[in-house]
Order: C-alpha cells, then sequence, then structure tokens
C-alpha cells in the first residue's frame, strides 16, 4: 500500500508529448521576462532600482497567500476567507502595546486565529461536504463580523517597530518581507514537491476516492491544507500591515481574488491535483508587474481591475484547452 | 396516524425540506419580533421589511436560475454597479430620457449576461472563474465611466422604489409577480424544465440532446436582466447611480439562495425558497435591529446562517 504511494510512476508508461506540450512549463516564465523586458524599454523607470525594490516589496505579501492557495486549490477547493483573516491578523498586530516585546504574542495570536478558521473551513468541507467557495465565503464574512464588533469599526493602535521594518524597510534594495516569502516558499514547496504529505495532497487533489482507496485519510489532508492557507493568510496579513503602517479594517482587500487569480494564472489547475508553489509564485510576480507597468505607463489605474478580469479568464482558457 | 394518513402531504414536505424549514423560522422570528416591541407589529414595518428587500429580492431571483444549473454568477456586483451607473449618468434629470434609459439597460444587462453564457459555453472553464473575472471588467469599466456618483434622476422616477399601489410598495408587487412567473416556468416550461437536467447531470442532459448552450445561454441573460432591474430600484430609491452600488449584492445574492434549499452543485431547489430566503434576511435584519444590535453582529448572524444551512441542506455522499 505504502510502497504504491510512493512509488514513481514508471518512465515507460509514460505517454509520448508533443514538443509544445513538453515546453509549455516554460510559457509563464517566458512571458514574465518578455513583460519585463517590455516594460523596461516602454518605461526605463520599470528597470531602475527603486522600482525593482518596490515591485518585490509588493509581490512578497501576495506570494504568502498563493503559497496557502496553491495548497488548497490543488486539494480541489478553493479559499476566499484570506482576506478576512490578512485584516483580522492586521488589527491584531495594533491591538497590544505597540512595542516589539509584544511581536511573539501577536505572531501567536495572529497563527491562531488563521488555524482556527482554516480548521472550520476544512471541517465544512470535509465533514459537512460543503463547497469550498460556500464554507469560506461564510466564514470570511462570520471573521468579518468578528473583527467590526471587536473593532467597533475603528481600529486604532501602532504596529510594532519590528513588523515595520520587516514590511516595508530594504538592505541594500532588497526588502525584508521578500526573505520571509522566500523562507515560507522554500519550506512549503519542498513540503508540497518532494514529501510524502505533499504526495497525499496531490493524490486527495486528483480523485480523492483513489485516495481513500490508497488508505489516505482524505479529510485530515483537506482539513491541513485549509490550516495551511488560513496560516499563511495570517502571516501575510502581519506583513502587510507592516506595509501599510496604519492600521484598518481592510487590510488584505482583494487579495482573495487576486492569489487565486496568480494561481490559475501558474497552472495550478481549479479541477485539483495539479500545479505547483514556483508556478503560483511566478503567477504573483507576473500581477505585480503587469499592475505597476499600468501605473508606470500613466494608465488609468482602473485597468488594473480590468486586466486582473481579462488575464484570470484567458489563463483558465489556455490550461483547459492545454490539459485536454 | 396522520404520517400514513397524509402520504403524499408527507412526500411534499420530505422534497421541500427548505421552504419548509424557512417557513418555520419566519414565524419564530415574527413571533419574537412581535413580543419585542409594538412598533414591529406596525403594518408599516412589516411592508418595510417587504420594501427593503426589492433589490436583493430581483438579483437573487437570476441568480437561483444560474446555481440551478450547477453554475454561479459572480458578475452581478459589478454589473449593478454598472447598470446603475450609466442609469443616473445617462437620465442626468432629464424626464424625456427616463424609457429609452431603462430600455436599453436592460438591454445591456442581457448582453453582457449573455456573454456571460457564451464565455461558458465556448470556453468550458467553471462559471466561477468566467464570471469572476467579468465581474472584474465590469467594475473597471464602471470606474472608467466615473469614480463617484453621477448624473441624477428626475424626483418622479422615486416612485418605482417608494410608490405604492393599494397600499402596497410597487417593488414588492413586482417581485412577487415575477417570482411567480419565474415558479410557473420553471415548473410547465420545457426550457424550465430543461435548467433542472442540465443542473442535475450535465453530462446525461448532453447525451440526451437537450439544448443546453440554450439553456446556459439562458440563464446567464436572465440574470443580466435582474441586475438591470436591480440597479433601476437601487437608482430610484437613492437618486442616483454610484460605482459601488452593487459591491455587496454579489455574495449577498447567494444567501437567500443557499439558505432557501437550492443546492450549489445544481438540479435541486427553485425560487420559492429563494423568495423565503430574502425574507428572512430581512426580517431577522429588522429584528435586530429592533434588538439594538450593531450591525457587525448582524453580519456575524449572517454568516452563522449561511453555515448552519449548507451544513442542513448537505445530502450524505456515499463514500467508499
Amino acid at each position: 500500500m505504502v510502497d504504491l504511494v510512493q512509488s514513481k510512476p514508471a518512465a515507460a508508461t509514460e505517454p509520448k508529448r508533443s514538443l509544445t506540450s513538453r515546453f509549455s512549463h516554460l510559457a509563464l516564465p517566458v512571458f514574465l521576462i518578455l513583460l519585463i523586458v517590455i516594460s523596461g524599454l516602454v518605461s526605463p523607470a520599470f528597470l531602475s532600482g527603486s522600482n525593482i525594490s518596490n515591485m518585490l516589496l509588493q509581490v512578497a505579501p501576495l506570494g504568502i497567500v498563493v503559497i496557502g492557495q496553491a495548497y488548497v486549490i490543488i486539494l480541489r477547493g478553493l479559499d476566499l476567507s484570506v482576506s478576512s483573516v490578512m485584516a483580522t491578523s492586521a488589527v491584531i498586530a495594533t491591538s497590544f502595546s505597540g512595542q516589539n516585546g509584544d511581536v511573539l504574542p501577536i505572531l501567536l495570536v495572529a497563527v491562531g486565529i488563521g488555524v482556527a478558521t482554516g480548521i472550520v473551513n476544512g471541517l465544512l468541507v470535509t465533514k459537512r461536504s460543503v463547497s469550498p467557495f460556500l464554507a469560506t465565503l461564510a466564514t470570511m464574512i462570520v471573521l468579518q463580523g468578528f473583527r467590526f464588533a471587536y473593532t467597533q469599526g475603528a481600529p486604532s493602535g501602532n504596529v510594532p517597530p519590528l513588523f515595520r521594518a520587516i514590511g516595508s524597510a530594504t538592505w541594500n534594495g532588497i526588502p525584508y518581507n521578500i526573505l520571509v516569502l522566500i523562507v515560507l516558499a522554500v519550506v512549503f514547496g519542498l513540503l508540497l514537491a518532494r514529501s510524502r504529505f505533499g504526495r497525499e495532497v496531490y493524490i486527495t487533489g486528483g480523485n480523492p476516492t483513489t485516495a481513500r482507496l490508497l488508505g489516505i485519510n482524505a479529510d485530515r489532508v483537506t482539513i491541513i491544507g485549509y490550516v495551511i492557507s488560513g496560516a499563511m493568510a495570517a502571516i501575510a496579513g502581519l506583513v502587510l500591515s507592516g506595509y501599510v503602517g496604519i492600521v484598518d479594517n481592510w487590510v488584505g482587500r482583494g487579495f482573495e481574488l487576486d492569489s487565486i487569480v496568480a494561481a490559475v494564472m501558474g497552472g495550478i489547475s481549479l479541477s485539483g491535483g495539479r500545479g505547483g508553489i514556483v508556478g503560483g509564485l511566478l503567477g504573483a510576480a507576473v500581477l505585480v508587474v503587469v499592475f505597476n507597468a499600468v501605473l508606470l505607463f500613466g494608465l488609468p489605474v482602473q485597468l488594473q481591475i480590468i486586466i486582473k478580469g481579462v488575464v484570470i479568464v484567458v489563463a483558465a482558457a489556455f490550461y483547459v484547452r492545454r490539459s485536454r | 396516524m396522520s404520517t400514513i394518513a397524509y402520504p403524499r402531504l408527507r412526500a411534499r414536505v420530505g422534497r421541500n425540506r427548505g421552504v419548509v424549514v424557512v417557513i418555520g423560522l419566519l414565524v419564530v422570528l415574527l413571533v419574537f419580533g412581535a413580543f419585542l416591541s409594538d412598533r414591529f407589529r406596525t403594518p408599516t414595518n412589516l411592508l418595510n421589511i417587504v420594501e427593503q428587500s426589492t433589490g436583493l429580492a430581483l438579483v437573487s431571483l437570476g441568480q437561483t436560475l444560474t446555481i440551478l444549473t450547477g453554475g454561479i454568477d459572480l458578475s452581478v456586483g459589478s454589473m449593478i454597479s454598472l447598470l446603475s451607473t450609466l442609469t443616473s449618468g445617462l437620465i442626468a434629470g432629464n424626464a424625456a430620457m427616463i424609457l429609452p434609459v431603462a430600455v436599453g439597460v436592460v438591454l445591456l444587462g442581457m448582453v453582457i449576461g449573455g456573454l456571460n453564457g457564451l464565455l461558458v459555453i465556448t470556453l468550458r472553464i467553471h462559471p466561477l472563474i468566467v464570471t469572476l473575472g467579468m465581474g472584474a471588467v465590469l467594475q473597471g469599466v464602471v470606474l472608467l465611466y466615473s469614480l463617484g456618483p453621477a448624473g441624477k434622476v428626475p424626483p418622479g422616477f422615486t416612485f418605482v422604489a417608494y410608490g405604492k399601489l393599494f397600499g402596497i410598495p410597487i417593488g414588492a408587487i413586482v417581485v412577487l409577480v415575477l417570482f411567480a412567473l419565474v415558479a410557473g416556468f420553471l415548473r410547465y416550461a420545457r426550457l424550465g424544465r430543461y435548467i433542472y437536467a442540465v443542473g442535475d447531470d450535465d453530462e446525461g442532459a448532453k447525451l440526451m440532446g437537450l439544448p443546453r448552450a440554450r439553456v446556459i445561454l439562458f440563464v446567464y441573460a436572465f440574470s443580466g436582466v435582474c441586475c438591470a432591474l436591480t440597479a433601476l430600484y437601487l437608482v430610484a430609491r437613492f437618486g442616483v447611480g454610484q460605482p459601488y452600488t452593487g459591491l455587496n449584492y454579489t455574495l449577498a445574492s447567494i444567501t437567500p439562495v443557499v439558505v432557501g434549499g437550492t443546492m450549489l452543485t445544481g438540479g435541486k431547489g427553485g425560487v420559492l425558497g429563494t423568495l423565503l430566503g430574502v425574507y428572512l434576511i430581512s426580517l431577522l435584519n429588522n429584528v435586530l435591529n429592533f434588538m439594538d444590535v450593531s450591525t457587525h453582529y448582524q453580519l456575524i448572524a449572517q454568516g452563522l446562517i449561511v453555515i448552519a444551512a449548507v451544513s442542513i441542506y448537505v445530502e450524505k455522499k456515499k463514500r467508499i
């Protein structure tokens, strides 16, 4: 049983793939490079050190959310509650004294809320067979209600200096928050790509029935997936609160959509079982570059939203066609 | 005894469990509200509840049909924002423009909704993604058109929202008539039956040669029309359209559908449950207002209702 799960598929059984499908996983990196080159040609300011540093600063919170979203989407779900978790952890960040001494309790409480949200999401999806869309929508609304009740609509307080530094400071142009992203991406990327648990995630997402027949506790794997997503969103909320500096009830608004767009663009299939962290992060990078280019080119900022909408449909259509 | 005596009634109740549960909750809330406050019991307050639910009822009507096919329309919020801003922006206080603009807005809603349906059919990607993308595009378009409230409508236009016929708000009457028509359509018209067939078993419907494309196109176009009606109502109510009017309707429109017992997986449910779901939410907010509960807790209550509803209705899946 265990061997069946762990053994790699025999090379001989792999169907011959055409040249285009063999290189199609390069489509996104090539697209990203083209995007950067063209943007640099159109507007030289795009490739300036400060602008690149600025883009890295912006990609970190989104990338962290995408890591969690990737797990959930590979498990055939999606997580709409991430933005609510982010805002809640940003509110938590300012609920203590605002000194560095409170960093640990803030981290514990925020991640605790993220984990708890993930557990509720996971239990609803697995034990009650609620569709992931509705389950995470409901927890999003409930969490939002609690947050508003807690802050009475007007949050106040300060973000500890350490979070300010992590969220917005740079070292020789390299933002600290990108280091947080890299560490998390390596840990959870390896967990997904190299560990036994990662394989169970792919099998469960690819076909839950098969997973059960192979002796995998599909429910447990799914719940852990949502827990990872909640925890990532909580950390991203703290990082973003350090970037924004001031606190409001809507830190992270729109990240649920952006993270799903990035994941889908990165080849993580909404029908489950396919894709990886690297693709998702490339998707996040493309989004940030496009948003940045829109601003640098002096185009109306509303175009960002329109491009987002077109990109998600085109990307989804592209991958559907490829998988057929 | 009675269970044996009324087997057909029992079967009906079993089939419409959602509707029965919601009616029960409505009665409980009404009785509770009546004890709570004298002002709750007044006809004015009850008519208020019905009147205030008009917008939600209209958009949820279209949403019900898309969900019955196993799809969903996440573009409704942006569509309402766009259409309401266009309505007041184009009328711009000119009474002569009311009719052409209203007709144009309804047609535009139908076209945008139809485009949703067309993309779902041709691209073969989940409606969730298609309408999410469409919603973002429409939101961008309305913000390009105007960043704030645009134009205004002549005072007479508020009649749509505040006018009364035999003491009953016009919006409420329109809602009741539309829901009755759609209920009849779903039950007796051929296309209405196909909606259930496609939602219940897409592959099977295709194999049977049912016009799947026409069904999908119809439900999304209809949802667009419902958004247009909601937009017209909201403009009449507020006197002006603005680019974020519809923001909350995307997710709000799904709540009454689910609470009313329509399954997100498609093929089960109906518009009666949705209408009762709309009234339930409206009534709940009203009662909570009388209890001086802040809107923050109303949000929590709404989320918990969704969780309760989706966990009650869920069918036990066969598991190996």
